[in-house]
């Protein structure tokens, strides 16, 4: 399924960065980095243009040649990238949706952890095994 | 054309320039360096003649039959069309739609945007109709285009021409011959897009374009087209999807085209605020510039867009940017290998010094998110980058004109305290407080304002402490070398604005992750403010300023005064040094010091030596002392003489000065002299010294009075054991009335003990030198050192017991003084000037010192001080003191030491009766017994039953009356076991008055009493003759002792009745 | 039964925290430990009460969805008016706050009514904090158990 996750904070730096193929990470990065634009863009119309793109899912940012790369933002402005694997055509934007939904769901549960501290990198192991739980559909 | 000036170097060019016959060109020449006044107008010309040729070209075409025009093909077409009936009613309306589509082209091309866009519209309603896709996506582009030239007349055209200041005034104005005017813009054109719809025709073109495998490149462009009219739109958002679509384009493209394409994106992601995108662009770009299928690798473009692409990765080539928390982090795993491109593409560029800047701000900036490895890795990377070409703090610009700020390493390695250092407490500069009065009467105090706020505000930066100038000042640092290596700091420096100072450069070698602590040294060569900013290192083939400023945890920089040029000093005694300082004084400023043991009364001299060591002659030095002692004490033990050693100032460098000083050992010779108190608070180790001085303790005791004249008594030999207890009863045998009326209160007599554990004593004292010299001393400075002196003096002769006797004159009174030895030495003690004897080692003698009575001449003030309230007894008993210790002069010698000294009875204390006897009593008695003056100690025989007459005279000798006074005459017998037997009725008959009462006495005066006595029964008799005042004398009650006190004739007369 | 346990422990906060002020001695009362302890809360527990809301639109929706859903969420009540002078100053009024209703109505605990709300505001400020707008909150209380938060946005 997705091949791709980061949680990126407030200020655009990123807090947690997982993939499957670590050997890919770096060019993940750079990817997912230029996709910021994309979400500050949808972000900034967001407030201009009104109710429809209330949701927080912000759909397709961009698609590459062997990726697609979806956004979401938090109300409190945390950007959660999933990129997925172009080839998988299967896959349904409302699966996509849904994978977001849990990934902000364990996301919130993770700021419960009293160890964590907002806006720090994201170092919980359980929280990885979740993060890869969601990514491979599970 | 030429300019009409240079006509013979023109006609060179034009002949070697001269078009063909046939070409209808004209050749422009301008020279390098002339003024080209017509330029823009030989362009507007050549524009303009543009125009005509696309107008006759559109004129031409459109005079054509749309029917029978021939098929425009695009050149990757023709083969499609191969073997195709061109005849059709397809391939005719295909024909017309394409030659409409190709007169629009024209007339955008000429201007002609509403011309243009009626024959765009119709080729696509024609070439839609036939599915044309490939003509019909191009006619909708033409169409968007001419719309958009209508609706965004200025598009991409926001670059203004940069006019050279060269360029004459006149020259025409760009904007009034090539930019149609806003005015012209006509809304009112049919079929002309609106806004929304030009994005959509060109999707739908690019769409259209797809359908064709080599029609790549229009689509490209199209998109990118498309592009721009979004940007103008201002749709971010559709330009960056139109933009997207471009990646996706099948092409087979150059490195070189493909490079351009990354540009170009880049550039169009600029536009549209997508700037991480537009760095990822670059960064493409950059790497298809040296990828191994690059048939030309360009290094300075693959490194110039790198650098490009730093503002989208969030990296700022300045480090101090980089560390500062607010700054909006960027993604550090990124920045990491970017800047590890970076550096390859330097080194590649065969630019040493730029890859080892972009190395050292790699190791700088991403420390905190490198790996421990990692760390090491780029470190060792750095080491062998620098060794081509050492990192300096520098800025470095490049070609292009960017500049490259210095980058520090200030994590390698890493401060972690900074902190300046007061002088050496000898050395440090304190304010000559009373050095105002030296500066005269033309004092200028300049008046700052403000100075009750500004004082408030100073910043903490600031340190308590003075520097001083051309003395070495220290600022110790706290290192820590972060890496898994031996690491060596060279040079070392401190970094320092304000006043000039030299430091003096460390190098260090630093073993890994262990705290280590270093001291730069400095010397300021000015006075003045002294800013400390930070210190310089050279490390790793890297050398760096680390400022403060930069650095966590630390103020921005540190400033102190530095005052001007103070002398220094150097000091010798001629005592050895003390083996232990005391730990309860404070002697940080202590340079050396001296120690010496002495006999309590012995004096000897310490001389001191001091030595210019500067460059500075000193102008003045101050001497004090400084002990526990009390003044008076401390005033005896330690002597100097200031004006001697003022005599030797200025004392020049190298040149020497020396100082004696006084030292004496004054001790408390009486065993109860020195209160407690006095003890314990002056001198150090009292408290075992006094405790043992205490147990001897109690007042003076009276010796007995019997004696009749002076006892050489050498009681020495033994004071323990069997001798003693006889000694006791033999002198309480011998106490006469006398005595047991004074001594009655205070203590068993004849108790001449010993002290046990009389034990030395140290005294320890600071001497201290207050000295200035130069240009430190005019501005009110001065340095402080001071020597610390033990003393230790050793108990010698004490006197255990005191008393006075009447004396054989009446000028006269023996002070008879139990002395013992506490050495271990044999002594001599010479007591007057022609007697002495000598006292074996712990051991102790009597002897009777004869001293002048206490002059009333020395009493006057007091008997005349009438209005006194004080306590006069004091005065008195401290007169009669000081009297007695003026007098007496005990000097010893321990003989097998040779060393002498001398004791005093200062301190000695009296109780009243003896007071009667120290001093001369203000009434002068002559008794005379039957005519005859009875001499002092004279006894009377007489037989029972003779009349004796006697007659007693009294004469004042104060210089005031004397009131009221009681002269009497008392028999008594003294049964010698204490009691005194009055009731003598029976025995003596007293012939006349017993008692007169003298109302008056004037001063020098005498009055005479007589009377007569007959013992009745032998037997031995005293007679009392005493003079009293009365009990109610307020007058001088005081003065003369306690209230009602009487003079008594001594001694008592004893009168032996015989048979 | 939760609401119980969270009127218990945030009473027994306020003690500790009010008695931890005693043994420092002061003054005035020092509540900025309990204003912090509720802005950390405020702004872990807006990641969860927003995870299922759409975009606030501006700044009042997101104050209609503090005196809505969120202050249900917390105290099972919503506000009872919002008013805002459109110029970033907003005033949320509960009539019945939670944790003064267990109070005397009258004068008698007036005084000690901030200790009670200063969590509370912390909570506030916390939310709004994690969702962008920076503020400062206060609280006023006139007649028990009513509460007014003012809302104050700081721009810059």
């Amino acid at each position: 399924m997705a091949v791709c996750a980061a949680i990126i904070g407030k200020d655009n730096s990123p807090k947690y960065f997982t993939c499957i193929n670590p050997d890919e990470e770096l060019g993940f990065q750079y990817k997912v980095l230029s996709s910021l634009d994309v979400v500050e863009e949808k972000l900034n119309n967001g407030t201009k243009s009104g109710s429809d793109s209330r949701e927080l899912y912000l759909g397709l940012l961009y698609s590459l040649e062997r990726h697609k790369i979806y956004g979401y933002v938090t109300n409190t402005k945390i950007k959660f990238i999933i990129v997925i694997d172009s080839t998988n055509t299967s896959l349904r934007d409302n699966e996509v949706r849904s994978m977001f939904r849990k990934l902000h769901s364990i996301y919130a549960d993770n700021v419960c952890n009293p160890f964590y501290i907002p806006d720090e990198p994201i170092n919980s192991k359980s929280f990885d095994k979740s993060v890869k739980n969601i990514m491979s559909g599970a | 054309m030429s300019s009409p000036k240079d006509e013979t170097e023109n006609a060179k060019l034009r002949e070697k320039f001269t078009t063909p016959t046939n070409f209808k060109t004209r050749a422009l020449f301008y020279n390098e360096a002339d003024p080209c006044t017509d330029l823009e107008n030989q362009l507007t010309e050549f524009v303009n003649s543009l125009f005509w040729v696309l107008e006759s070209k559109r004129l031409e075409r459109s005079r054509e039959k749309l029917e029978r025009v021939s098929l425009l093909l695009a050149p990757f077409e023709k083969k499609d069309f191969v073997g195709l009936d061109m005849d059709s009613r397809n391939n005719k309306k295909r024909c017309t739609g394409r030659m409409t589509k190709h007169l629009g082209d024209l007339c955008l091309q000429a201007g002609l945007l509403s011309e243009s866009i009626t024959y765009y519209h119709s080729a696509a309603e024609t070439l839609k109709s036939v599915n044309d896709w490939l003509w019909l996506g191009a006619a909708f582009e033409g169409l968007c285009a001419s719309s958009a030239l209508v609706l965004y007349p200025n598009i991409q055209r926001n670059v203004s021409l940069h006019r050279n200041a060269s360029l004459p005034e006149g020259s025409p104005k760009r904007t009034n011959s090539i930019t149609p005017s806003v005015g012209t813009v006509r809304r009112d054109i049919i079929n002309m897009l609106p806004p929304d719809e030009i994005s959509k025709k060109y999707r739908e073109a690019i769409i259209h374009y797809s359908k064709y495998q080599n029609a790549g490149i229009i689509e490209t462009e199209a998109s990118f087209k498309a592009a721009r009219i979004s940007v103008e739109q201002s749709h971010s958002l559709q330009a960056a999807s139109f933009l997207q679509n471009v990646v996706f384009i099948n092409l087979t493209l150059s490195e070189q085209e493909k490079i351009q394409r990354f540009e170009t994106l880049s550039d169009l992601y600029v536009q549209i605020g997508f700037t991480r995108k537009a760095a990822f662009c670059q960064r493409l770009a950059a790497t298809r510039h040296v990828s191994p299928q690059n048939p030309t690798p360009n290094w300075n473009k693959c490194y110039t867009l790198i650098l490009q692409s730093f503002p989208g990765h969030k990296i700022s080539l300045d480090p101090t940017e980089m560390c500062h928390d607010n700054q909006p982090s960027g993604w550090p795993a990124l920045q990491i290998q970017l800047l590890q491109e970076l550096v390859v593409a330097a080194k590649r560029m065969g630019h040493s010094a730029l890859a080892t800047r972009h190395m050292t701000f790699l190791l700088q900036t991403m420390w905190l998110h490198l790996s421990t490895s990692e760390q090491k890795e780029f470190a060792i990377q750095l080491q062998s980058l620098s060794s081509q070409c050492e990192g300096a703090p520098v800025p470095l610009v490049l070609d292009s004109g960017i500049v490259i700020p210095p980058a520090n390493l200030s994590n390698v390695p890493v401060c972690l305290g900074f902190s300046l250092r007061n002088l050496q407490p000898h050395l440090q500069p304190r304010k000559i407080e009373t050095f105002k009065q030296d500066i005269g009467p033309f004092l200028f105090t300049p008046i700052k304002f403000g100075t009750l706020e500004r004082t408030n505000n100073k910043p903490q930066s600031k340190m308590d402490f003075l520097w001083v100038e051309n003395d070495v000042c220290e600022v110790t640092l706290k290192l820590v070398n972060p890496l898994p290596l031996e690491l060596k700091v060279s040079n070392m420096r401190l970094l320092t604005s304000g006043v000039v100072f030299e430091s003096i450069p460390e190098t260090v070698v630093l073993p890994s992750d262990t705290p280590t602590s270093l001291t730069l040294n400095g010397t300021p060569k000015e006075s003045g403010e002294l800013e400390i900013l930070g210190y310089s290192t050279h490390t790793l083939g890297v050398k760096s300023n680390c400022r403060l400023r930069y650095m966590s945890n630390f103020l921005p920089s540190y400033s102190i005064e530095v005052i001007p040029i103070l002398p220094t000093m150097e000091i010798k005694t001629s005592l050895p040094q003390s083996a232990t300082f005391s730990s309860l004084q404070n002697f940080e400023n202590v340079v050396t010091s001296a120690s010496i043991s002495l006999y309590n009364g012995e004096s000897t001299e310490c001389t001191i030596t001091l030595t210019n060591n500067s460059h500075v002659p000193i102008e003045m030095i101050e001497v004090s002392i400084q002990s526990v002692l009390e003044a008076s004490l401390q005033d005896q033990i330690f002597k100097w003489s200031q004006e001697n050693l003022e005599s030797q100032l200025p004392l020049m460098p190298n040149g020497t000065a020396s100082l004696t000083l006084y030292l004496y050992s004054a001790a408390n010779f009486l065993t109860s002299g020195f209160g407690p108190t006095e003890l314990s608070s002056g001198v150090f180790g009292s408290s075992h010294g006094s405790s043992s001085i205490m147990s001897m303790s109690a007042g003076p005791s009276s010796l007995p009075s019997r004696l009749n004249s002076p006892v050489y008594s050498a009681m020495g030999s033994s004071f323990h054991g069997a001798r003693r207890n006889e000694l006791n009863s033999s002198f309480r045998s011998s106490n006469s009335g006398q005595s047991s009326m004074t001594t009655a209160g205070y203590r068993s007599p004849g108790a001449l003990t010993l002290p046990q554990h009389a034990t030395t004593a140290v005294v320890e004292g600071q001497l201290q030198l207050r000295y200035s010299g130069g240009a430190g001393f005019q501005a009110g400075y001065c340095r402080s050192c001071s020597i610390f002196i033990t003393l230790e003096m050793l108990p010698c002769l004490q006197v255990t017991n005191w008393d006075v006797l009447p004396a054989e004159t009446s000028s006269q009174f023996y002070l008879v003084l139990d002395i013992a030895n506490m050495t271990s030495q044999e002594m001599e003690l010479h007591y007057t000037p022609t007697k002495h004897m000598l006292i074996e080692s712990h051991e102790s003698c009597r002897i009777p010192v004869p001293v002048n009575r206490c002059p009333l001449s020395k009493l006057t003030k007091l008997y005349m001080d009438q209005n006194s309230i004080t306590n006069n007894h004091l005065d008195l008993d401290k007169i009669c003191s000081d009297h007695i210790a003026n007098l007496v002069d005990l000097r010893w010698q321990l003989l097998s030491l040779n060393t002498k000294g001398k004791a005093t009875l200062k301190g000695i204390t009296l109780t009243p009766n003896m007071l009667d006897i120290v001093r001369m009593s203000p009434l002068n008695w002559e008794v005379s017994i039957n005519g005859d003056f009875l001499k002092p100690q004279e006894e009377i025989n007489c037989d029972a039953g003779d009349c004796l007459s006697v007659r007693i005279g009294i004469s004042n000798s104060l210089e005031k009356p004397l009131q009221q006074l009681v002269l009497s005459v008392q028999f008594y017998q003294d049964h010698r076991n204490g009691t005194h037997n009055y009731k003598l009725e029976t025995r003596v008959v007293i012939v006349g008055c017993a008692k007169k009462v003298l109302p008056i006495l004037e001063p020098q005066s005498k009055a005479w009493h007589a009377c007569s006595v007959l013992f009745l029964t032998p037997g031995q008799y005293k007679m009392d003759i005493k003079c009293c005042t009365p009990d109610h004398s307020t007058t001088n009650s005081s003065v003369v002792g306690a209230s009602g006190h009487s003079w008594r004739y001594i001694p008592v007369v004893d009168v032996n009745v015989n048979i | 039964m939760d609401d119980t346990l969270f009127e218990f422990i945030h009473s027994e906060i306020v003690n500790y925290v009010v008695d931890s002020n005693i043994r420092t001695k002061d003054e005035e009362e020092d509540l900025s430990n309990l204003e912090y302890i509720g802005f950390s809360v405020g702004y872990k527990i807006i990641e969860r009460l927003t995870r299922e809301m759409p975009r606030f639109k501006d700044e009042l929706d997101t104050m209609k969805f503090i005196c809505t859903d969120f202050w249900s969420a917390i105290y099972k009540k919503q506000m009872d008016n919002l008013r805002t002078n459109h110029q970033g100053v907003y005033v949320l009024q509960d009539n019945e706050f939670k944790f003064l209703t267990r109070m005397s109505n009258g004068k008698q605990y007036l005084d000690l009514a901030p200790r009670y709300v200063a969590f509370t505001c912390g909570v506030i400020r916390g939310s709004l904090a994690n969702l962008g707008i920076h503020c400062l909150v206060t609280a006023e209380v006139q007649n028990m158990p009513a509460c007014k938060f003012h809302i104050q946005v700081q721009r810059n």
